[in-house]
């Protein structure tokens, strides 16, 4: 007869979190992620070394291809984390959000007890000619590029097919873009931190028509660190952990011309729903969402593909200024999402995941702090929506 | 004579021969468009010919690529060393004229009644831009479709060779179980479609594979096609045509460069307007 064995499950907190500024970076990938880490590392208000760390996964495209091979041992070692198994995770823009689960997976397993999640991309010192060619490399290349596609390309085919579907004009894209301008000209941390106006954002220079400039996120540098925690050794880290309620995770067709529908994200739809499933949570319960925002128009779908709108009502969501801090029903990108605190690529997911940290704890800036907040939700796209990692964070563990 | 047009370009079908023009003026003489060449005309002449009769086997000059031209059309290029003679010879002019005849026919080149003036600055940087894009040296940043991964992938691209899976066709083809070409077989769309959506890309915001014409020509224009037999498909405007997009408007493919790379063009589908 086989022995009892006792079979508990392990729940994981974010005990640490912290970002570099994004932006136009002097230091390269070395230093804004040790700069990232010690920030994250600095946050952990209890009983902390790097050294206690098990396992590290850092998200990255490698945009530019300065360190294309063997990026998390290279960046690790600047982070007082050397002879750790550490690798490089990518799935595009959603490299670090796939970082983020993998790190919560490898505790959730019993394999390892703190793990760090990251990401981090150079992007702003290539020539505009190399950076255009780093900038489409993670659609269907062999279709979608030979037919001139790169991203605001793609983004500008769901825009308009929105629009012929649904109530929706170009001015509820501006709504999305002027809120994320207002609440990243709160954040100290974002690349772009100052409102722009309606009428501003409505003209602005077309990049993929309907898609103007002020519907598109700025190329942005940046690196974002978060340590994990199990709860048996969060508790002598922090008082005050965010814990991991939730986790989905889902892919689909990489090409747009593949997927029955392209005014919504399947990839998302799947993965939240398996997020709120895990955290026994509805989208009703849901204080503040970073969303993937990449253009605005992603941010209209993705408000309806995580449940906060109905189907084709993501453009009045916009239009009322539903997303609004502590004005609308949740508050979207309270950062200022990748439309105005920028999109490091491979940065982005755990920097989102450092804003809810953040906005849980009470610890943001008092005019973009979200009142009440107890839960929150990250939503990191790859691609067009070919993958998708959704999470869902608590105050409380259950 | 009144021309027909056909993808694009003027047609004049005789018994024993096909002539095709483009319909582009500079001065007196024929010339090509922004993403026309020989090799374009060719694929024009050809498929033409096929809706009438079969070609079994075509002679096929310097300057025009033998391989685009076979895999477009689905015909055999004659082999020199064979023993056999050719069916139909393409010839080619100094001009961008082509004509596809039997070996031996007496060709009339008429003079066609449409010509359109190109901007002689605008038809010489564009002619500029393709002899640069064209050089061996020349390796833009374009995310990398090597010649190996264009060739393989050349028969759905230039002639919309896709599978018929069990629930329709399928295009572009896939390696999955349930829709393996051994199983289904090979299965040519319809090339035509209607518009779901479309956008232009301005030069900055263009794959920086086209960072030498995009400028030149205001942008790329790309339209998402629901083609008539099913599946979905994103495809180049042609150059040389600014067809008022709306959506499910109705487009037809044709062959045309999409770009070149390491001295090598590759062609491919694009749409137009499928005139009323």
């Amino acid at each position: 007869m086989l022995p009892m064995v006792a079979l508990v499950m392990v729940d994981v907190a974010v005990v640490g979190a912290g970002q570099t500024r994004y932006g136009n970076h002097d230091l390269g990938l070395k230093g804004m992620w040790a700069e990232a880490a010690r920030s994250a590392f600095a946050s952990v208000d209890g009983d902390f070394d790097a050294k206690m760390v098990d396992e590290a996964y850092i998200g990255s495209l490698a945009f530019g291809g300065a360190q294309l091979g063997n990026t998390a041992a290279l960046l690790t070692e600047h982070s007082d984390m050397e002879g750790l198994p550490v690798r490089r995770v990518e799935n595009a823009c959603a490299s670090s959000g796939f970082a983020f689960r993998d790190a919560w997976m490898a505790i959730k397993s019993g394999q390892a007890d703190v793990v760090v999640a990251g990401g981090i991309e150079k992007m702003n010192d290539l020539t505009p000619e190399r950076r255009r060619y780093w900038l489409g490399v993670s659609g269907d290349t062999e279709w979608e590029r030979l037919a001139g596609l790169t991203f605001p390309g793609t983004y500008a085919l769901m825009a308009r097919r929105y629009f012929h579907e649904f109530d929706a004009t170009h001015d509820d894209l501006v709504h999305v873009s002027v809120k994320n301008h207002l609440h990243g000209s709160l954040n100290p941390l974002a690349h772009i931190q100052k409102e722009v106006a309606f009428e501003k954002a409505a003209s602005g220079f077309m990049v993929a028509d309907p898609l103007t400039l002020y519907d598109c996120c700025p190329t942005s540098d940046g690196a974002s660190c978060v340590v994990l925690a199990a709860d048996h050794v969060a508790k002598r880290m922090t008082d005050t952990p965010v814990w991991v309620r939730g986790s989905g995770a889902a892919s689909d067709h990489l090409a747009l011309h593949d997927r029955p529908s392209i005014t919504q994200l399947k990839a998302t739809q799947t993965a939240g729903r398996k997020a709120y499933e895990m955290a026994n949570l509805t989208p009703r319960d849901i204080d503040l969402a970073e969303v993937h925002d990449c253009f605005t128009i992603a941010e209209v779908l993705a408000t309806e593909d995580l449940g906060f709108a109905q189907r084709g009502e993501g453009g009045r969501f916009a239009r009322e200024g539903q997303g609004i801090i502590n004005q609308g029903s949740v508050a979207v990108n309270a950062s200022g999402g990748l439309k105005s605190k920028g999109h490091p690529l491979g940065a982005t997911g755990t920097g989102q995941v450092v804003e809810v940290f953040k906005q849980l704890r009470g610890q943001v800036e008092s005019q973009r702090q979200v009142k009440g907040a107890e839960v929150g939700l990250t939503h990191n796209v790859g691609g067009s929506g070919a993958t998708c990692a959704v999470h869902v964070f608590g105050r409380d563990r259950t | 004579m009144t021309a027909e047009v056909w993808m694009g370009y003027l047609v004049d079908h005789c018994p024993d021969f096909t002539v095709v023009q483009s319909p582009f003026v500079l001065g007196d003489e024929r010339v090509f468009g922004a993403d026309s060449d020989a090799t374009t005309l060719s694929i024009a002449a050809v498929l033409h010919r096929l809706q009438h009769e079969n070609v079994a086997s075509v002679a096929v000059p310097e300057g025009i690529d033998a391989d685009a031209l076979s895999t477009a059309c689905n015909i055999q290029v004659w082999d020199k060393e064979s023993e056999s003679e050719p069916d139909w010879d393409l010839l080619l002019s100094e001009e961008a004229i082509l004509v596809l005849a039997r070996p031996g026919a007496e060709v009339e080149i008429s003079v066609m009644d449409v010509a359109v003036e190109v901007d002689q600055a605008f038809h010489e940087a564009i002619v500029a831009a393709w002899e640069m894009e064209l050089n061996v040296l020349h390796v833009s940043q374009g995310a990398y479709v090597s010649q190996a991964q264009y060739v393989e992938a050349a028969s759905p691209r230039l002639s919309l060779s896709g599978q018929m899976g069990r629930n329709g066709a399928v295009w572009p083809p896939r390696y999955s179980a349930n829709t393996s070409q051994k199983e289904n077989g090979v299965h040519r769309l319809t090339p035509s479609g209607r518009v779901l959506s479309w956008t232009t890309l301005s030069a900055a915001g263009a794959p920086s594979e086209f960072s030498l014409r995009a400028p030149l020509l205001g942008g790329v224009s790309t339209v998402l096609l629901e083609l008539v037999d099913g599946p979905n498909g994103v495809f180049l405007v042609v150059d040389d045509e600014e067809p008022e997009l709306s959506m499910d408007a109705p487009m037809e493919l044709v062959v045309r460069r999409i770009y070149a790379q390491e001295g090598f063009i590759r062609y491919g589908l694009k749409a137009r307007a499928i005139p009323a």
